[in-house]
């Protein structure tokens, strides 16, 4: 009986439940920085009201449908300052991610990439 | 009589024995216990002076990241002003001249379009060419955006 009774025991007892806590780091979000653009060059034409036969001449001999979309002068530096102002927000937003990644990413993150 | 004070006695020298006993028991134990509060003190000391000089390198850091950005938004405004300079400097017309040199004024602005185009690849990340690295005059660098296309160019 006692030999039984030991066994269905197990001779120790109960013992304490211990709950183990480990702080976890989040998981880096590592995503790659998007591909650069590569764009393609347009060409501009000048057309003035001296020019503007020779050039839809020259556009038909060349194939080209005659037809273009034009500005003004103070339109086309309008187009060029929007388009500056464009850029220096990209490369503005480009660079905080950048300072964002080397601040938060550790080397060996970067490594890994 | 005798006997009982004897054993009265030798229980009051017992207990004195033994609280003695208790006492330097108790004492060790303090001393290990205070042993080992300096020790975890040390440490703690350590780790918080550890975690001090890492807050002072970060404040650093943030500091050297604020002055970049910083320093990139005036070079940017220069190029955007430097634009500007090139359309109206001393009441230039570009209608004007396109008028009157109109060949000459349509090759500038295929330039310059062409130019604008490869500083926007820059501004999304492109890497910088070895020409465009190492370009220091005038001739040789890129006029729309030279803050961001030639490190190495100063304004002369």
């Amino acid at each position: 009986m006692l030999i039984l009774t030991t066994f269905l025991t197990n001779c120790s007892g109960v013992k304490t439940l211990e709950i183990f806590k480990t702080e976890v780091e989040r998981e880096k979000l590592n995503l790659d920085k998007p591909t650069p653009l590569e764009l393609e060059n347009l060409r501009w034409i000048i057309i003035t009201s001296n020019n503007a036969e020779e050039v839809f001449k020259k556009l038909e001999e060349q194939g080209i449908d005659p037809v273009l979309w034009g500005l003004t002068d103070k339109d086309f530096e309008l187009l060029a300052k929007n388009f500056a102002r464009i850029r220096n927000q990209l490369k503005i937003t480009n660079d905080l991610l950048d300072q964002y990644k080397e601040y938060y990413e550790t080397e060996t993150d970067k490594k890994d990439k | 009589m005798f006997g009982s004070i004897r054993i009265f006695m030798i229980g009051i020298m017992a207990t004195a024995v033994i609280g003695g006993g208790v006492y330097v028991m108790k004492l060790r134990s303090d001393n290990a216990i205070l042993k080992a509060n300096a020790i975890k003190m040390e440490s703690a000391i350590t780790e918080q002076q550890e975690l001090i000089t890492k807050q002072k390198e970060d404040f650093q850091e943030i500091l050297a990241a604020n002055k970049k950005m910083n320093q990139l938004v005036s070079v940017l405004k220069k190029d955007l002003e430097d634009l500007d300079k090139r359309f109206n400097k001393k009441n230039r017309d570009v209608g004007k001249l396109a008028i009157a040199k109109t060949k000459s004024i349509e090759r500038i602005t295929n330039g310059a379009s062409a130019l604008a185009t490869r500083c926007i690849e820059i501004a999304s990340g492109s890497p910088l060419t070895e020409k465009e690295k190492n370009a220091t005059k005038k001739s040789e660098i890129n006029s729309e955006c030279p803050s961001i296309a030639n490190p190495n160019y100063i304004p002369y």
